[in-house]
């Protein structure tokens, strides 16, 4: 036996794209509930914005140079989207951030030109728009010397190699160790930054670093600055050691990408929509191109959840959703939608090189102009699981997500206003 | 440089050559080791990991059926911490001749391989996993070895009696005058340094590349057939047990668990190269097929890594062999000075790894008869360092042993479960800037992330331990990443394509290494 | 038994990429060094067991089997239950403890303390008492033990028929009902019938979980079963089976099925797709628009706190759609992940003080939430709640019994 619930819409994925589709949909009035097998990309993901940092040079101008990279690669999301849906898509994060749980918190940069961050292994990243705490990094803005902080406690973390690098990068650096005692040999970024939520822990730490620092020296920690109060955390420590701090995005789990997920979750609660994890969907129910429901797997019996609309954003093959076979087909596998960018039979999916374009890059569910999977009425694609992109190489991931998701939940709410005064 | 001057110069780091090296240290001989790379980096390190019962001969090859069984009984017993007691079975699956299973009873009656047929249910109670349609189960007394262990542990041995190891040493020439073979010039890989080594006598271990050692000593007709073969290492243990084909042998027909991992192999593809490391996407998609075969479900599993190793098939007649699974399995010793006129050289070759004890001592036997002396050979008996008063090898224990450091130490490599403490003694053991060198004693890397957590981690601690530059750390991470797609790529499906996803953003999205410097 | 299921579920841990998720939500590896966390303990440790031989990691017994790692997983590893598994072999090689016999039979322990509820009660609350009982049995001074009702709920069931509307609803109650808190089943078939429902109750016992979340897979699988035979004939007429306990009805649900391998059994298969928590039954009866929703104001500040079992239903939260419906209740949603008990973890001595820590979140939520009493649908969790923030505890159908006026 099976229940069943009725919603206006059901969005499937807990990522950027999902949780921010799911938001506006609920913003916009709709009954939304968004399923997901899991919790999305964004606790491994960095925790920035990014629009386009690589094509394949790196991109100084994000806004300036998306007309010319959609006219070059015609098949890309932000071809289909057009790129000027980007700033409104920016513009609703930037304010759900300053509504958002975290006080004071907000993410600075515009289209108009990248940041160039420093990653934990000391090369510098191109990013649009990213957290306060990160921003005093920006390689493109300020390259006066840089003390990285490590601690021996979080292995994911490695001053020395990252200083060495940015030193050759041009801004010298030097690195120290801090003393941290965590009651065990491993801590992650996570651990660490709720210890820095605490006050006490707080002074403490400053203290420690501040004895280490020299004049004149930027200062760069692991992205650990509080998950609950990250504005507070930096602004505490900046005013303490009395120079600019800036957090590094490490290994998985990634804090700010937890802040993002926060910030996101808490927008999507505060408009009334609903989010169920470990809910995969597993099948759907269709009639010709309108799919009328989508089953999930809850314990004991199975939930199918009716709605007139639904957004796959459930990550395309990072997740699962789109899976390549030991058959070596690829497929969608929530609802077998057609997917597009697939090797043919006997062409390569992969090539020796492991950092040339994959052939099987570029696979996502098949789309039209409007983000509708193909063959379905009322089915829209946003996120990872639409084709064309490259996110990580290009630097385009939450771009991508982002404004996919608005553009989905634009078209899903212009929908249902015109059937509702039809 | 000073020439290096030795009784027994032996080329060749493998299973056998360090099994020579051991054997010549014990009987008392000064012995040099020289291997172009690291040990254990041909044949031995390339194969499934099987401790043979015999049973795979017993119908074929009787009497490598016997000599198997032997070894195995001694080397269980020498070199207990790189063996691991999994038993073994032997399964008639739908796709094999009923009428074999007798025969092989029969064979393992008449060669002395231990051999209890067991009920179908029992076998399926043991191994859940297994084909439910097997019609017969055999037991025979397979194990586990881990090569590098193995061979690390024979060469210890060697240095723990004055031997001297000298790894990523490649031999250039080898000196004759007139019809002697005085040793031979090497070259340090990492520094280009070129050095002499002038032996009292030479033996040529080289496995798969034998023949071109030979040839640079002037021996011609050292035929070595390489015979290259696919593996694949899956994601954890399907079965707690080696389960073997009951049916001639074939490919793909034996599926080891050894470690975390159960590999299923083999083909068999004669190649000119034995440095050929092709893998054909049939090969792998007959592997799949085959381990389907054993243990339903097997395709929906994860796939590791596939590699391949090259054994070395000695052929001494003239004509031509198309199955090289035909060409016997025996190993030959070719002393040249009957064969060729050439004194104070010796080539072991064929063989396999559970036999490498039989093969250095015949091998050091014949070393001994070229030079009109008797030294006994000890190596029987003699328990390898390490080994001493351990039981076999249980898999559980590496738990058991993380718990107890639970609070003090940091696991690096998290899914192989290599602490910080034992990274870094390695590191400055080794003396290396290579995480490859790492990744082969440690296992570093090796598990499903593949490196996406623990390289990044080993590449800081390297770098900050060794004062490497950052070009040299930078090239060492890119160098693994390589190195470890090789085995990735072709087998790239299912589950871990998500992994590769997952670490594409963290070397491209979160540490953007294509863009470091330098 | 076939252990296939074992094995596959096992074969979930090649879905792990290590992503580290999992670690993120743990609520007990979060606050104490003590549980490596659910990735180690879960796919990566599992690797190194050998199936079939006992798991030698005595820190899986510091898993409190709150499922949170299955539900966040973005893969579909199934964290939790391979922990509970391992937590089985590992009481299979060490024994189990005599005080782990006794808790996690709530059956044994209600029938033996309802007749003597007051002394019981009264000793429960003297500390002399508790003392001696933590140095003997090793149940912590503090940990919130129930009070016995001095009166089983199947008693007053037996005596209360429910009028023959023809519209069959079979009610599982689950121990702490039974021994405990019998009101609440009370008022759970006020509000069924109230719906026009007709509420039978068979005669019933544990549902295992106890005895499965300690590690004795043995036990379990006789009191599930037993309980899966006494429900099944009852629901062959495709009825469905509605519990208000949400730790035993996803006891049901799943977990027996998944973690005790007993995919197979036929009863316990029917019963477990029939199962149904309360609020979720209420909620699709509304969302059919079949649910009377004559309510009443309940003008009230309220926290709600959705436990991880019941979450592991994988159903959101229905009691906020529910508590929607009531005029002028305010509800201030905790969006803590653990109230620490975890059933009978928190009462041990030597993982008391974790559950404390782990709660903690929730506890300074409530007491920041201005609430005066906190909704929260397993009976375990609200005793923790309630004795670690000074507050009344109720389960979310006492709300909607309030406003229906059936108080």
């Amino acid at each position: 036996m099976t229940a069943e619930r009725h919603v206006d819409a059901v969005v499937i994925g807990a990522g950027t794209a999902g949780l921010t589709a799911g938001a506006l949909l609920a913003e916009g009035g709709a009954r939304v509930v968004v399923v997901a097998k899991g919790v999305g990309s964004t606790h491994l993901a960095p925790g920035t914005v990014d629009v386009l940092g690589y094509d394949p040079d790196r991109v100084e101008a994000p806004g300036a140079a998306l007309a010319g990279f959609v006219a070059a690669h015609p098949e890309h999301p932000y071809a289909r989207l057009g790129p000027d849906a980007v700033e409104p898509a920016l513009e609703w994060f930037r304010a759900k951030v300053q509504a958002g749980p975290q006080p004071g918190y907000a993410y600075v940069g515009d289209l108009a030109r990248n940041h160039m961050l420093p990653t934990a292994a000391g090369a510098l990243r191109p990013s649009a728009l990213v957290p306060e705490t990160m921003a005093p990094g920006d390689a493109a803005a300020d390259t006066s010397p840089v003390c990285v902080a490590g601690m021996r406690v979080l292995r994911d973390f490695h001053p020395e190699l990252c200083a060495a690098n940015l030193t050759a990068a041009g801004i010298p650096a030097r690195a120290v160790e801090l003393e941290v005692d965590m009651g065990r040999a491993d801590a992650n970024a996570l651990g660490l930054a709720r210890r820095l939520d605490d006050p006490s822990f707080r002074a403490a730490f400053a203290g420690q670093l501040g004895s280490k620092l020299r004049g004149g020296e930027r200062v760069a920690l692991p992205a650990m600055l509080g998950l609950r109060d990250p504005h507070r955390v930096w602004t505490e420590l900046q005013e303490r050691l009395d120079t600019p701090v800036f957090e590094i995005p490490t290994l998985p789990p990634s804090v700010p990408g937890m802040r993002l997920s926060d910030v996101l979750r808490a927008a999507l609660r505060a408009a009334g929509g609903r989010l169920v994890l470990g809910s995969e969907v597993v099948g759907g129910e269709r009639d010709g191109a309108r799919v009328s429901a989508v089953r999930v797997h809850a314990s004991g019996h199975d939930v199918l959840y009716h709605a007139r609309w639904f957004v796959l954003a459930a990550g395309g093959l990072n997740s699962g959703s789109i899976e390549l076979g030991s058959d070596w087909v690829v497929r969608e596998t929530a609802l077998g939608l057609p997917v597009h960018g697939a090797p043919g039979p006997g062409e390569p999916r992969f090539l020796p090189d492991v950092f040339a374009e994959q052939p099987l890059s570029r696979v996502g569910i098949a789309v039209d102009a409007g983000l509708r999977a193909e063959g379905t009425e009322n089915v829209l694609v946003a996120g990872a699981s639409l084709p064309g992109a490259v996110p990580w190489k290009e630097g385009s991931g939450e771009g991508i997500a982002l404004t996919s998701a608005h553009r989905a939940a634009a078209a899903v709410l212009a929908a249902e206003r015109i059937e509702a005064t039809a | 440089m000073a020439p290096l001057s030795t009784d027994l110069l032996v080329i060749g780091g493998g299973a056998t050559g360090a099994g020579v090296a051991f054997d010549a240290a014990l009987r008392g001989f000064d012995v040099v080791l020289v291997d172009r790379a690291d040990l254990a980096e041909g044949t031995s390190g390339r194969f499934h990991g099987l401790l043979h019962s015999g049973g795979r001969y017993v119908v074929k090859d009787p009497n490598a059926a016997i000599e198997c069984i032997g070894e195995n009984r001694i080397v269980r017993e020498i070199a207990a911490d790189a063996i691991e007691d999994t038993g073994g079975f032997f399964v008639s699956t739908p796709w094999d001749d009923p009428a074999y299973a007798d025969r092989f009873a029969q064979g393992c009656a008449d060669t002395g391989v231990d051999c209890e047929e067991i009920p179908v249910a029992q076998a399926l109670r043991e191994e859940p996993r297994l084909n439910p349609d097997i019609s017969r189960a055999f037991r025979v007394p397979d194990a586990n070895v881990d090569a590098w262990k193995l061979v690390w542990g024979l060469a210890r041995g060697a240095q723990e009696r004055g031997g001297r190891i000298l790894t990523y040493h490649e031999v250039v020439g080898v000196h004759r005058e007139g019809d002697e073979v005085t040793g031979a010039r090497v070259r340090d890989a990492r520094t280009g340094d070129e050095l002499d080594v002038e032996a009292a006598m030479t033996v040529n271990a080289a496995g798969a590349w034998a023949h071109h050692i030979a040839e640079m000593a002037g021996i011609e007709g050292v035929r070595i057939l390489p015979g290259r073969g696919i593996m694949i290492a899956m994601n954890h243990r399907l079965v707690n047990t080696v389960v073997n084909r009951c049916q001639s042998p074939t490919d793909g027909d034996i599926l080891v668990p050894i470690r975390t991992v159960s590999v299923i192999g083999t083909t068999d593809v004669h190649t000119d190269d034995p440095d050929d490391h092709t893998v054909l996407q049939d090969e792998v998609d007959a592997m799949l097929d085959d381990g389907e075969k054993l243990v339903p479900g097997f395709k929906r599993a994860r796939a590791l890594r596939v590699w391949t190793g090259v054994r070395p098939l000695f052929e001494d007649a003239k004509e031509e062999g198309t199955d090289t699974r035909d060409v016997t399995r025996a190993h030959a010793i070719l002393d040249h000075v009957e064969r060729d006129g050439v004194k104070r050289f010796l080539t072991i070759t064929g063989g396999k790894l559970t036999t490498y004890r039989l093969m250095a001592k015949d091998a050091v036997d014949a070393v001994c008869a070229q030079r009109g002396e008797t030294r006994p050979c000890t190596t029987s008996t003699a328990v390898l360092p390490g080994s001493a008063d351990r039981g076999p090898y249980l898999l559980g224990e590496r738990l058991e042993r993380k718990e107890e450091h639970l609070r003090d130490d940091q696991l690096v490599c998290e899914c192989e479960m290599i602490a910080r403490s034992k990274l870094e003694e390695v590191m400055r053991r080794r003396a290396t800037t290579n995480l490859d060198d790492i990744r082969r004693s440690l296992r570093l890397g090796m598990g499903p992330c593949q490196g996406g957590f623990c390289i990044p981690r080993a590449t800081g601690i390297l770098h900050a331990m060794n004062g490497m530059s950052h070009e040299e750390a930078n090239a060492s991470l890119l160098g693994f990443l390589r190195e470890r797609w090789k085995g990735v790529w072709p087998i790239l499906y299912g589950d871990q394509v998500r992994q590769a996803r997952l670490d594409d953003w963290i070397f491209q999205g979160v540490l953007d290494v294509e863009h470091l410097p330098g | 038994m076939t252990d296939v299921l074992h094995e596959l579920l096992r074969g979930s841990l090649d879905h792990c990429v290590k992503c580290t998720i999992c670690e993120t939500a743990c609520p007990v590896s979060n606050v104490t060094p003590l549980f490596p966390g659910p990735k180690y303990e879960g796919p990566q440790a599992e690797r190194l067991r050998v199936a079939g031989d006992p798991s030698v990691d005595h820190s899986v017994d510091y898993c409190s089997g709150c499922g949170i790692c299955t539900q966040v997983c973005p893969q579909g590893v199934k964290i939790a239950e391979i922990n509970a598994q391992a937590r089985n072999k590992l009481k299979q090689r060490d024994g189990v403890p005599l005080r782990d016999r006794i808790i996690t039979r709530p059956t044994v322990v209600g029938r033996l303390g309802t007749p003597a509820a007051p002394i019981a009660n009264a000793s429960a609350r003297n500390r002399l008492v508790r003392v001696a009982t933590e140095k003997l049995m090793r149940i912590h001074r503090d940990a919130p033990v129930p009070s016995f009702a001095g009166r089983r709920f199947s008693s007053w069931a037996k005596k209360h028929s429910s009028p023959r509307t023809g519209r069959k609803v079979v009610y599982f109650h689950g121990c702490g009902t039974e021994y405990y808190e019998p009101e609440e089943g009370e008022k759970l078939v006020a509000i069924l019938e109230h719906n026009g429902f007709e509420v039978e109750v068979p005669k019933q016992d544990c549902c295992g979980l106890p005895l499965q979340s300690s590690g004795l897979f043995d036990d379990a699988r006789k009191v599930v079963l037993r309980l899966a035979r006494a429900l099944a004939p009852h629901v062959r007429d495709g009825s469905i089976i509605v519990g208000n306990a949400t730790s035993c009805t996803v006891m049901l649900k799943r977990e027996a099925r998944e973690i005790l391998s007993l995919e197979d059994d036929p009863d316990l298969k029917l019963v477990s797709e029939r199962t149904y928590d309360i609020c979720e039954l209420l909620l699709e009866l509304h969302d059919r628009g079949e649910l009377k929703t004559d309510f009443r104001p309940v003008p009230e500040k309220i926290a709600y706190h959705a436990p991880c079992q019941q979450q592991g239903h994988g159903i959101g939260k229905p009691a906020l759609d529910l508590f929607a419906l009531i005029p002028e209740l305010e509800v201030v949603e905790m969006d803590a992940r653990c109230c620490g008990i975890a059933g009978t973890y928190g009462l041990k001595q030597e993982k008391y003080e974790i559950a404390m820590a782990v709660g903690a979140d929730l506890f300074g939520q409530v007491a920041a939430s201005g609430a005066d009493t906190v909704a929260c649908d397993s009976e375990t969790c609200r005793w923790q709640i309630s004795h670690a923030t000074d507050r009344p505890s109720v389960h979310p159908i006492d709300l909607l019994h309030r406003a229906y006026g059936l108080s």
